[in-house]
């Protein structure tokens, strides 16, 4: 009986249902088999109201959906342009950048190819780079940047494995840099291989495009300085953020009215939270049943034969988180997959800081993973061309983004070395 | 049909106004708050620490605006059908099976939310037998109302999302 319903939600689930919904199935599906109350559920969903640091989550993606909006994004294309316009590939390695960049501030929740792909794309074809690889630049950038404050994945990572989240935001800087500095690499690689012209560098543009950009340049360095020097903490952080956006957005630039687009923001920004933070309660009460049956331990026990060695615990992670990667989203994929992983990582000594960098490493690249690999599906609408030509245009950079992967993997220190660092 | 549409729309209004202003508080309130705090411990101003007592109740009170605008947002998300999902599906199925599908899957989710209602409802009511007293010293149920609330806008808005589908896939068939 219980088998057959959980056989129909999983049918579901493939199918389509809203993921809270199948994971609140989920959720009771199991306490019906540990014969626990579903009164569990109600108490878990409530914890939302009573964990401060999640209250990070909607002041960032209000910050991030407001940065969205109006001429951000086109002062920070202008900036990088102006910096690294003058290296062959450069403005491959200005996309990659501002990009990154881009998805830093917006806490990464997915608006970047949207954002950014109508300015920088057709500068890059205009510019004689081939469209292949133009495609496949835009569509892999889309993910990177997920490893720098104030990424919400990270904050949600930490929430769910109890790991301090300012360690995590100075674990990721040194990966998240690698990824993006190789793909960066390709870039120039092959600009100098397509004898593209750019214009030299010039110190005048340069100034004032530093000038213009100077009001959100600092925002990543203002919160991961305002963390580390102690002056507050995270979700004080982000509150300052949502002030002095709201600031610049409305005061500096006036690209935004407060009475007139506002409130739309404010709308959008909270169905995105609204999204996720219910998927989050719903995993809540999923990780309760799944700690009462002791699952993790039982997947640990049937792990035991097969894997021995923490090498091999490693490699079997990174291929089934890409698989994770690419069937689900990076907030669903953390809130599942992280209460069952990290008690095995726990026993396979793998650091959890060190895990959380690898989570998104593995999700950022199963996003760009053929056949399912949610990026490819938004670029494929966003620059109208069939998924099928994007699998091809992605492929060499899917492959760079794979040897990283093994690099920060396989190489804890890469990302445990600044918060080790910080502590002694 | 007409009227449940009425009410929906009307439904998303008031959620909308909602979100605004309690996004609009969680945002002053907390900026206030970290302003007041570094200008104590980093100024030195006693009469900031004074403000900051003053001004105790909004910490819970922010954390239980997460949980509001989680529902509400969560309520808005599921009126434009944008949930988060797994499709592997979606451009495989003939545009015919569209609406079949949307319709059970509809079902589903009024039958599952539907019982999270329940639910939720028994949770607060023994809350209102053994709670104690939480914020400006209301009993701790009141705060708690949020998610029977919360389910019953999603159960509402899942049903007519069920309704319409039904029609379509009926409309479907007659064709």
């Amino acid at each position: 009986m219980i088998l057959t319903m959980v056989i129909v939600l999983i049918l579901c689930i493939i199918l389509g249902l809203p993921l809270f919904v199948g994971i609140l199935a989920a959720a009771m599906l199991g306490f019906l088999t540990t014969d626990v109350p579903f009164g569990a559920i109600p108490i878990e969903i409530f914890r939302l109201a009573n964990t401060p640091i999640l209250l990070a989550i909607p002041l960032f993606t209000f910050a991030g959906y407001l940065l969205a909006q109006g001429g951000t994004s086109a002062r920070l294309v202008k900036f990088s342009r102006s910096l690294f316009g003058w290296i062959p590939g450069g403005l491959g390695v200005v996309a990659l950048v501002s990009c990154a960049f881009f998805t830093a501030i917006t806490g990464a929740t997915g608006i970047t190819i949207i954002a950014l792909g109508g300015l920088l794309f057709p500068a890059l074809i205009s510019d004689n780079y081939s469209e292949d690889f133009s495609l496949g630049l835009m569509t892999t950038s889309g993910s990177l940047g997920l490893h720098f404050p104030p990424s919400l994945p990270i904050i949600l990572y930490g929430f769910i494995s109890g790991v301090s989240i300012e360690q995590l935001f100075m674990a990721g800087l040194l990966p998240g840099t690698l990824m993006v500095g190789i793909l960066c690499l390709y870039s120039v690689y092959m600009g100098r291989k397509w004898r593209t012209t750019q214009p030299a560098f010039s110190g005048h543009a340069f100034w004032s495009a530093l000038k213009e950009a100077a009001w959100e340049l600092p925002i990543p360095i203002l919160i991961l300085g305002g963390i580390y020097s102690g002056f507050c903490t995270a979700t004080e952080a982000a509150a300052l953020t949502v002030g002095y956006v709201l600031l610049i957005k409305t005061v500096v630039f006036r690209e935004l009215n407060i009475f007139s687009d506002l409130p739309e923001i404010m709308k959008e920004s909270m169905q995105m939270v609204g999204g996720i933070m219910i998927i989050l309660g719903a995993a809540l009460a999923f990780t309760n049943y799944l700690v009462d049956a002791f699952i993790p331990m039982k997947i640990l026990a049937f792990m035991e034969g097969m894997v021995e060695t923490k090498i091999g615990f490693l490699m079997a992670l990174n291929i089934f988180l890409i698989l994770v990667g690419c069937m689900m989203d990076i907030f669903s994929a953390i809130l599942v997959v992280v209460p069952l992983i990290v008690p095995l990582a726990d026993r396979f000594g793998v650091d959890p800081v060190h895990l959380g960098i690898i989570f998104l490493a593995n999700l950022a690249i199963g996003y760009n993973t053929p056949p399912v690999g949610l990026n490819l599906f938004i670029a494929s609408s966003r620059f109208d061309q069939p998924v099928v030509r994007l699998y091809r245009a992605t492929l060499p950079f899917l492959l760079l983004l794979l040897f990283t992967l093994l690099l920060i993997t396989y190489w804890p220190g890469l990302s445990l070395f600044l918060p080790h660092l910080l502590t002694s | 049909m007409k009227t449940l549409d009425r009410i929906d729309r009307a439904l998303a209004k008031v959620e909308g106004w909602l979100i605004i202003a309690l996004l609009w508080a969680m945002v002053v309130l907390t900026f206030v708050q970290v302003v007041f705090r570094s200008l104590y411990t980093h100024g030195h101003f006693h009469w900031a620490n004074e403000m900051l007592g003053s001004l105790d109740w909004s910490g819970p009170l922010v954390q239980l605006m997460v949980l509001w605008l989680t529902f509400l947002g969560s309520s808005l998300l599921t009126r434009e059908g944008k949930h988060i999902k797994i499709d592997l599906f979606g451009t495989l199925l003939p545009p015919k099976w569209l609406p079949v599908r949307g319709f059970i899957l509809a079902l589903v989710s009024v039958f599952i939310i539907g019982i999270m209602v329940k639910v939720c409802i028994d949770y607060v009511i023994m809350e209102m037998e053994f709670g104690g007293e939480s914020l400006f010293y209301l009993p701790s149920w009141v705060g708690q109302m949020i998610l029977p609330i919360g389910f019953t806008l999603l159960f509402f808005r899942f049903l007519i999302k069920a309704i319409h589908q039904g029609t379509q896939m009926i409309r479907g068939f007659f064709k």
